[in-house]
């Protein structure tokens, strides 16, 4: 099963790597950025968004496996328990690797994989803090601070999305998606 | 390729077995990855202390740096040229701006006898959104450690609770796993603050059933041995339980964690406890709390006459 490399294409490789560090650079905007701008109602989660919007375009493994890595980094440099992050991202990146396939289908499909799975993840951080570590937030305030957060997500997917794809296309020769 | 083949089901499972054993040691054998924790502190300090210092005076004047390549007549010249003051001017009222919350800190600082290490908010909380922590552009290299008092002109901000050569974490009052040793302004009696009530609401707790906390008292740190005492938290803003062995209130703090930007470590403290002295100097009575904040102006300095009725309440029962 650890025979990513050798399963006749280099090029998954450098997908992973890309994926993982375009996640690691949102992570250090997310803290330092986003997380200071103070955007009403809640906060944009530029993570889940970019890790959404890359498991949807390369599929359930890229996914789990890039938000995997994200996550135990981000748990390192946080100061809650190790590994918490890490299996929710991998969850979420592996989710919404599933419904690649329908994501040619409408435009519909990505802004509501990429909404939902920063609600879920929202929600799933919420949940797996208060099972390990101390309840920062009531069930409500969880609620409205994930569906903000897919609100935000939904606004930034028109812009992420098409770009990553383009992103994507380049990276693999258009193996994939190019041969439609 | 890796639709939901037979690998990529193996691998999520092999990934979640991962993280479970993760969260198992580290639940299990507490702080167990520290080493690891403080080398992605130190790089990921670095990385963040540039983009915040790059992106901080870029946010202000995006919107006045117009057409940057083009030098081909006057009017584009003089519109790159008026872009350039425009962001001058931007970056002089930041400067401004940041020497007056430094001056505001200096002040308090002073007042309590504190040294105080300033340091700069470089990131906020951590990816998931629910550690109340902030980290800070200073670390063991300035004089800052773990446990010490962090506080900004308005009051009590938190502790240190990890620290690396250049940076450190801050966890805020805020945080549900905070305690800290309060008592009520003008008298000795002991109590704790706890978090966990969101950003701009903490409890305190007084442990001395007899005394009544009332609306309006305020608060400061007990001081023990790392924490220094006398450094201002909060106002009660509700007293939520009166029966019981303990009283608790609702406390709202004076540093709202929102705009956190400037901060000071306290790394020496007085030889004497300062007492009440850094609160905001305030004579009005405590049943007027709406206006309490519209009558804490800096700089009233001594006066405080603010010529308003009942001056004789000060013993609070």
């Amino acid at each position: 099963m650890w025979d990513i490399a050798d399963s006749s294409d280099t090029v998954r490789v450098r997908t992973f790597v890309v994926a993982i560090a375009l996640l690691a650079v949102a992570f250090i905007g997310q803290v330092s950025v986003v997380a200071r701008l103070g955007l009403p109602g809640g906060r944009l989660d530029l993570v889940l968004v970019l890790l959404a919007a890359i498991s949807l375009i390369e599929g359930p493994l890229v996914g789990a496996v890039s938000g995997f890595v994200v996550g135990v980094l981000a748990d390192l440099a946080s100061s809650h328990v190790l590994g918490q992050s890490a299996l929710v991202m991998c969850l979420v990146g592996y989710a919404v690797g599933l419904v690649m396939d329908a994501a040619d289908r409408s435009v519909a499909v990505p802004l509501a994989a990429i909404g939902g799975a920063s609600v879920a993840g929202t929600l799933g951080y919420a949940a797996t803090t208060s099972i390990f570590g101390a309840a920062a937030l009531t069930g409500g305030e969880a609620v409205v601070r994930a569906l903000v957060a897919g609100v935000y997500a939904v606004l930034l997917t028109p812009f992420v999305f098409p770009l990553l794809t383009a992103v994507s296309r380049r990276l693999s020769g258009r193996l994939r998606r190019g041969a439609r | 390729m890796g639709r939901d083949t037979r690998r990529s089901r193996l691998v999520i499972i092999a990934l979640l077995i991962a993280a479970f054993t993760l969260i198992t040691l580290d639940y299990k054998t507490g702080r167990s990855a520290n080493g690891a924790r403080g080398v992605v502190h130190s790089a990921l300090g670095g990385v963040e202390d540039g983009v915040s210092a790059v992106t901080r005076p870029i946010g202000r004047t995006v919107s006045s740096l117009a057409h940057p390549n083009r030098y081909h007549d006057r009017a584009d010249r003089l519109a790159q040229d008026n872009a350039g003051l425009r962001r001058q001017l931007a970056d002089n009222a930041e400067i401004g701006r940041m020497s007056k919350q430094l001056g505001d800190l200096r002040l308090l600082a002073d007042k309590g006898q504190y040294s105080v290490v300033p340091a700069k908010v470089i990131a906020v909380g951590d990816v998931t959104g629910t550690d109340w922590t902030v980290t800070i552009n200073a670390g063991r290299d300035d004089g800052v450690d773990v446990d010490k008092t962090v506080l900004n002109a308005d009051g009590l901000v938190g502790t240190v609770s990890s620290a690396t050569a250049h940076t450190a974490v801050v966890r805020l009052a805020c945080d549900p796993n905070s305690r800290v040793g309060a008592r009520l302004e003008r008298t000795q009696l002991l109590g704790a603050v706890a978090g966990g009530q969101g950003p701009s609401a903490l409890t305190f707790t007084l442990y001395d059933a007899s005394f009544r906390v009332q609306k309006g008292d305020r608060l400061v740190t007990f001081g023990s041995m790392d924490y220094v005492a006398g450094v201002p938290i909060g106002v009660v803003t509700k007293v939520t339980d009166v029966g019981g062995l303990s009283r608790t209130a609702e406390v709202k703090p004076y540093v709202s964690v929102g705009t956190l930007d400037l901060v000071g470590v306290v790394v020496g403290r007085p030889a004497t406890d300062p007492g009440d002295r850094l609160l905001a100097p305030q004579s009005v009575p405590t049943q007027s709390v709406p206006t309490g904040s519209a009558a804490q102006t800096p700089g009233t300095g001594t006066g405080t006459t603010p010529g308003t009725t009942r001056p004789g309440q000060g013993g609070t029962g």
